[in-house]
């Protein structure tokens, strides 16, 4: 049963991993085609950044004016150690010594001051827009229309509120501070370049090989990271494996078996990891050498200057604090470009989201709902999930259920069942023809006011993760405990919610109370009975309950579906046999209509339909 | 910018400290496992001072250039300096770099056979075990756990080592350039040192919040989208997005927290370090005045300041990880105390060829809870074939598993051709005695590994001999790639049907004298079925077999029938004897008969 509703909804299937690989090999040779998008991806999500940041704007001038006063604290402090040397303690003279030592203290506390400013603003600003685009994020996805989240898998969606937010937080928090840093640098080279043209060509010729070798080795290191990301996942599929299967691995005395296979995986971590070591070896003792280098230049170049009186013994001190300086922006530099890359893309997928335009919306002019008995009729409809283009589930669909009678939707697999019942509340826009509630197209009626008139319980019946009282009241959270309990009755539910820990008060869901399939489902039907709307849709409500137990469930239906629009979709014929009229779907059409036992009798195909209901249903019970 | 590090970046947060004992312990067992290691460890550490010594000559050759060579004029000795300087700058690199590559050959090499001992002891344990412990533990013991250690390893060991080594090894050459002026340097360093625990501290208890809220975060934005249907269907999508504002708000606000301490730690840290370098200039210039130490002296202890201030604050950062990295340890060895509750005895012997199964006297619970065997006994004859039927419950598994010896009696004894298994060698044990568990539990690789499972040594004629034995050398063959079909994981790529057949032809492959069989309840297509009784039933020629029967036709099939209810044996005869006492049996297959196929 649970293969027939599948093939109603356009759940999107995981595919295979051979089809995935040969749309790889597929995606490489176009890749140059994609370049360009990818491009005007990137583009679209600087320009996502960038329109998050403007709210933050004063904070992005703090960061930079404090990153100025930081930059200037800090080149400022070597010049006056310098003077300190060259003026006071070379020439003896103490009070200016101490006159300078003063002023580095000074200026030390304008550099710290500085310091925690520039920080808090860079990373108060990221964390900011982080949090703002996550927050868009959410809202849109709520308000996207049901064919997109039918596309798109949650993974997808969960990456970009969350790992791709992060990327952009980085880049970022990177900006500022960056900026700062390079400024320092800008500094630094304009100092030593005055001061010693000769040392600054030494000192600044090894520096860049720091960027180089810092970009080589991140690219050399990625790959072996993620190879040994990929041995480390294979070993513990190995451990899962005989972990989850420890039966039959002891059943087969098989021990030492599985240990060889790990002792495999272990060997080929080891043997990664040794290769990321090596590669390791080779440039972390370089990031220490080439500085080493300069300050060797400094010593030696310097100190000839300084002998033959071209320079300062205090600038020689001086310039090996610049050294220093100029090691971390170095660095730096390299990390905000491969990070801008990674950056600007995670914001354009996220742009791309953004960018969907949700499907349903109220139309100009839309109109509130009139009163009426909850007539639902469907005109010539056709339908299709892939849209005009894509094959029909219905095609020229043309079927009234009367204000207050219920009709059971019968079909086999694929026969469009489900979506009947989705196109009732809008959850999709017909491709030709019209459905009417009371009279009016549902696409001109406001959609709050429709989905209000049409209460639907799912197949699956999602509960969320709060209390009974939550979860019953979840169109209206102000409805009163009178009316959340009334719902429940009707239900069937309040036998069960009284009997829990904290009755209405308990938490069910993941972190709480878990429920039995036929208690979730039937709080799912309190939930949609509890606005008392016009229509009520049960999408095989039933099909999670125990045979044994249904019977409940078909009382509760009963007292619900009274004086209600009602449609059920269903195949088992006790469940059946609650609706006044049965309608049979076939080839996206209504194929024959009667009630139950006409049909049983005149519809040979409605016999088969059932049978082939009653079979799977079968082997599913025994699965 | 050395205050770079410090945001939300690379931030591990730790949960678990161990206490000061507890880090005795870890630390002493450690030391036993690295002992095979001791001399690279060893070698390691020499390569490892002389590394931090050539760092730490730098500003001292600095001094000698100034002192002997700017301040006389001697460009000389300003030569031999630089010189030095040079040749030790490169002979430090080249050391760095042995360094990194004999810590990265010992500790990869140690987690590589930390990770094969603690697989094989996980095998090791008994059944109990596994039924107490989550998966997803005992995954994460061999796992991240082992991951935490391969971080320190890769990174975090030689740098922890190395500026303790630098803090150190500076404080004491500034104390041999100017005892008088190390003593005023050092006045900063406590400060440094207190407000970096202090940063630890609280950005720890700060990221552990953030985790909590990321966490929280995560969960409203999954429930979200997952039920993102039933939101629109409801019209609640204002009162969904105000909740997850409200948790994502949250998380905002826990991760001021840490830029809030950061904001706090790093300008302290930084101005530390330029009054240092102030106090130095200060002080050293009274000093130089009074010929107590040189100029270059005072340029050295500016340039030493550094090789103070970096260790301390790297150490602060590097704590978490040595501490999650030994928390990680101790779960590891808390694992491998854990004593087997099935072991072989010493002088154990193997099982006799052939034998007929006894149980006898048995009584059994597991852990310390209530019996669930009472005093059973049932002999089984060689050859016989013997279903176990009772309700769900009633011990018919349990026993199963005594007679695998997958657990040991409390009471009683099982006995294979009169040896009792437990004085039985392991091997023996499972080489005459196989269970063949309900469902095909299939192994990622191809079909051929999946039954050569069976018996690890079989050469693939045996295999194809233990296929065709079954009749299934077609069924094998239709498979897209034959007997070398890759199943991934789990047998994914296998129907249920084919699974229990690949289950099968392993035990085929076995070849046990005693088969103790767990009946599928699951149905399989009516074509994939028949072909799976058909295996089952040559599989079960000319071999003991005890079945757990969920079908009446097996137990009808059976020679004898157990009836197994409340832990105790209530009946025990053929079909016919059972049918005919209007008992257990009786009533059960009276049940049994009523019920609709499709709850069988």
């Amino acid at each position: 049963m649970s293969e027939e509703a599948r093939a109603d909804e356009p759940e999107p299937q995981p595919r295979p991993a051979d089809e995935v690989d040969a749309d790889r090999v597929a995606a490489d040779t176009v890749a140059a085609d994609k370049a360009d998008d990818d491009k005007e991806a990137r583009r679209a999500g600087w320009r996502l950044i960038g329109a998050t940041i403007r709210p933050e704007r004063w904070w992005l001038a703090t960061g930079i004016l404090a990153g100025l006063a930081w930059t200037a604290a800090r080149v400022t402090i070597p010049l006056l150690a310098a003077a300190a040397i060259d003026e006071g303690i070379l020439k003896s003279d103490e009070s200016a010594v101490v006159r300078f030592a003063v002023l580095i203290v000074a200026f030390g506390v304008v550099q710290a001051l500085s310091t925690g400013l520039r920080r808090y603003s860079a990373f108060r600003i990221a964390l900011r827009v982080e949090t703002n685009l996550r927050d868009r994020l959410f809202a849109h996805l709520q308000r996207l229309h049901f064919a997109f989240h039918d596309e798109a898998q949650t993974g997808q969606l969960m990456a970009r509120a969350n790992s791709d937010m992060q990327q952009i937080h980085v880049v970022v928090v990177l900006l500022p501070l960056t900026s700062a840093s390079l400024l320092t640098m800008l500094a630094v080279m304009v100092i030593i370049l005055i001061k010693s043209p000769g040392l600054a060509l030494l000192v600044l010729v090894t520096l860049p090989f720091l960027n180089v070798a810092a970009t080589r080795f991140t690219r050399k290191i990625q790959p072996v990271t993620l190879e040994l990301q990929e041995e480390l996942a294979d070993l513990s599929g190995v451990v899962e494996e005989s972990v989850a299967g420890v039966r039959v691995v002891k059943g087969f005395g098989a021990e030492p078996l599985q240990a060889t296979r790990l002792r495999r995986e272990a060997d080929s971590v080891l043997e990664r990891s040794l290769d990321a070591a090596r590669l390791r070896a080779g440039f972390i003792p370089l990031v220490d050498l080439l500085p080493t280098l300069s300050l060797v230049a400094i010593l030696w170049y310097g100190g000839h200057q300084v002998i033959n009186g071209h320079l300062d013994l205090g600038y020689l001190v001086a310039f090996n604090s610049y050294v220093l300086m100029l090691i971390w922006p170095m660095r730096m530099l390299g990390m905000l470009l491969a990070q801008a890359s990674r950056s600007s893309a995670a914001a354009g997928r996220v742009h791309e989201v953004l960018a969907t335009e949700p499907a349903i919306v109220d139309v100009t002019g839309s109109r509130p709902l009139p009163e009426g008995p909850g007539e639902i009729r469907f005109e010539g409809v056709r339908f299709g999930y892939g849209g005009v283009a894509g094959p029909p589930v219905l095609d020229g669909l043309d079927l009234t259920v009367r204000g207050g009678e219920a009709v059971a939707l019968v079909g086999s697999t694929g026969s469009g069942k489900t979506t009947v019942a989705r196109l009732v509340p809008r959850f999709y826009d017909v491709d030709a023809g019209r459905v009417l509630l009371d009279g009016v197209d549902v696409r001109a009626l406001r959609v709050r006011d429709l989905r209000r008139a049409v209460g639907i319980v799912f197949e699956d019946t999602f509960l969320f993760s709060d209390s009974v009282r939550e979860n019953i009241a979840f169109a209206d959270t102000e409805a009163s405990m009178d009316l959340v309990e009334r719902a429940a009755e009707l239900a069937g539910a309040d036998g069960f919610i009284d009997d829990l820990p904290d009755g209405y008060d308990t938490v069910i869901g993941e972190h709480g109370f878990s429920l039995s399939g036929g208690q979730r489902q039937r709080l799912a039907i309190a939930r949609a009975v509890l606005a008392d709307p016009r229509v009520l849709i049960l999408d095989d409500a039933t099909s999670s309950v125990d045979p044994t137990k249904e019977h409940e469930i078909r009382s509760a239906l009963l007292e619900v579906m009274a004086e209600r629009t009602t449609l059920i979709i269903a195949h088992r014929p006790a469940t059946i046999a609650l609706a006044d009229r049965v309608v049979l779907l076939a080839d996206g059409q209504v194929a024959a209509e009667g009630t139950h036992d006409e049909l049983l009798i005149t519809s040979p195909r409605y016999r088969d339909v059932l049978a082939q209901a009653e079979a799977a249903e079968a082997a599913g019970a025994r699965r | 910018m050395r205050g770079g590090g410090g945001g939300p970046l690379g931030q591990i947060a730790v949960d678990e400290t161990l206490t000061r004992a507890d880090a005795t312990k870890v630390l002493r067992r450690l030391r036993e496992l690295l002992r095979p290691y001791r001399g690279q460890i060893a070698l390691a550490t020499l390569l490892l001072v002389s590394q931090t010594a050539c760092l730490l000559a730098g500003p001292a050759l600095v001094r000698y250039g100034i002192d002997s060579g700017l301040g006389p004029g001697d460009g000389g000795a300003l030569n031999t300096a630089a010189i030095v300087y040079l040749v030790i700058a490169f002979v430090g690199a080249y050391l760095g770099r042995l360094v990194i590559l004999m810590v990265a050959r010992v500790g990869e090499t140690f987690l590589r056979d930390l990770r094969e001992r603690v697989f094989r002891h996980l095998l090791s344990l008994g059944l109990d075990f596994f039924e107490r412990e989550k998966t997803g533990r005992l995954v994460a013991r061999m796992t991240s756990d082992i991951e935490a250690l391969q971080e320190l390893v890769s990174v975090g060991l030689v740098m922890f080592v190395q500026n303790a080594l630098i803090f150190v090894g500076a404080i004491v050459v500034i104390f041999l350039l100017s005892w008088q002026l190390a003593l005023f340097v050092l006045v900063v360093v406590p400060p440094v040192v207190i407000a970096s625990r202090w940063f630890r501290r609280e950005s720890n208890r700060a990221y552990l919040e953030v985790r909590d809220r990321i966490g929280q975060n995560l969960a409203t934005l999954q429930e979200g989208l997952a039920g993102v249907r039933v939101v629109q269907a409801f019209g609640r999508e204002p009162a969904v997005t105000r909740r997850f504002r409200g948790t994502n708000e949250a998380q905002y606000d826990a991760h001021l927290e840490t830029v809030r301490i950061s904001a706090r730690y790093f300008p302290f840290v930084e101005f530390s370090g330029v009054f240092g370098t102030a106090l130095i200039i200060g002080i050293g210039g009274w000093f130089v005045n009074r010929d107590i130490v040189t100029v270059g002296t005072v340029a050295a202890f500016v340039l030493y300041l550094n090789n103070l201030f970096e260790p301390v604050q790297q150490l602060s950062q590097l704590y978490n990880l040595v501490q999650q990295s030994g928390a990680a340890l101790q779960k590891l060895f808390e694992l491998l105390d854990t004593r087997s509750s099935i072991t072989e005895r010493p002088g154990a012997v193997d099982l006799p060829d052939e034998g007929p199964l006894q149980v006898e006297h048995v009584t059994f619970g597991y852990g310390d809870g209530e019996p669930v065997l009472h005093d059973v006994t049932l002999p089984v004859a060689p050859g016989e074939r013997l279903a176990l039927v009772g309700p769900t419950g009633a011990g018919k598994s349990t026993l199963a598993k005594l007679i695998a010896r997958f657990y040991d009696p409390r009471e009683g004894r099982v006995r294979f051709g009169g040896v009792d298994l437990r004085d039985a060698t392991l091997r023996s044990l499972r080489r005459r005695i196989v269970v063949v568990p309900q469902e095909g539990f299939l192994f990622a690789g191809t079909v051929r590994d999946n039954i050569r499972f069976g018996w690890a040594e079989a050469t693939d004629a045996e295999i194809d001999d233990a296929i065709s034995a079954l009749g299934l050398t077609e069924r094998f063959d239709a498979l897209i790639d034959g007997l070398d079909t890759e199943v991934r994981e789990r047998g994914s790529r296998l129907s249920a049907g084919e699974r229990q057949l690949v289950s099968l032809t392993r035990a085929a492959l076995a070849d046990p004298t005693l088969l103790v069989l767990d009946e599928a309840t699951s149905n399989l297509d009516p074509g994939t079925e028949r072909t799976v009784e058909q295996a089952l039933e040559r599989l079960m020629e000319g071999r003991t077999v005890v079945v757990i029967a969920h079908r009446l036709s097996t137990a009808e099939r059976a020679d004898r029938i157990a009836v197994v209810d409340e832990g105790r044996l209530a009946e025990l005869g053929t079909h016919e004897e059972l049918l005919g006492r209007e008992g257990c049996y009786a009533s059960l297959y009276a049940a049994w008969m009523a019920a609709p196929a499709a709850t069988g």
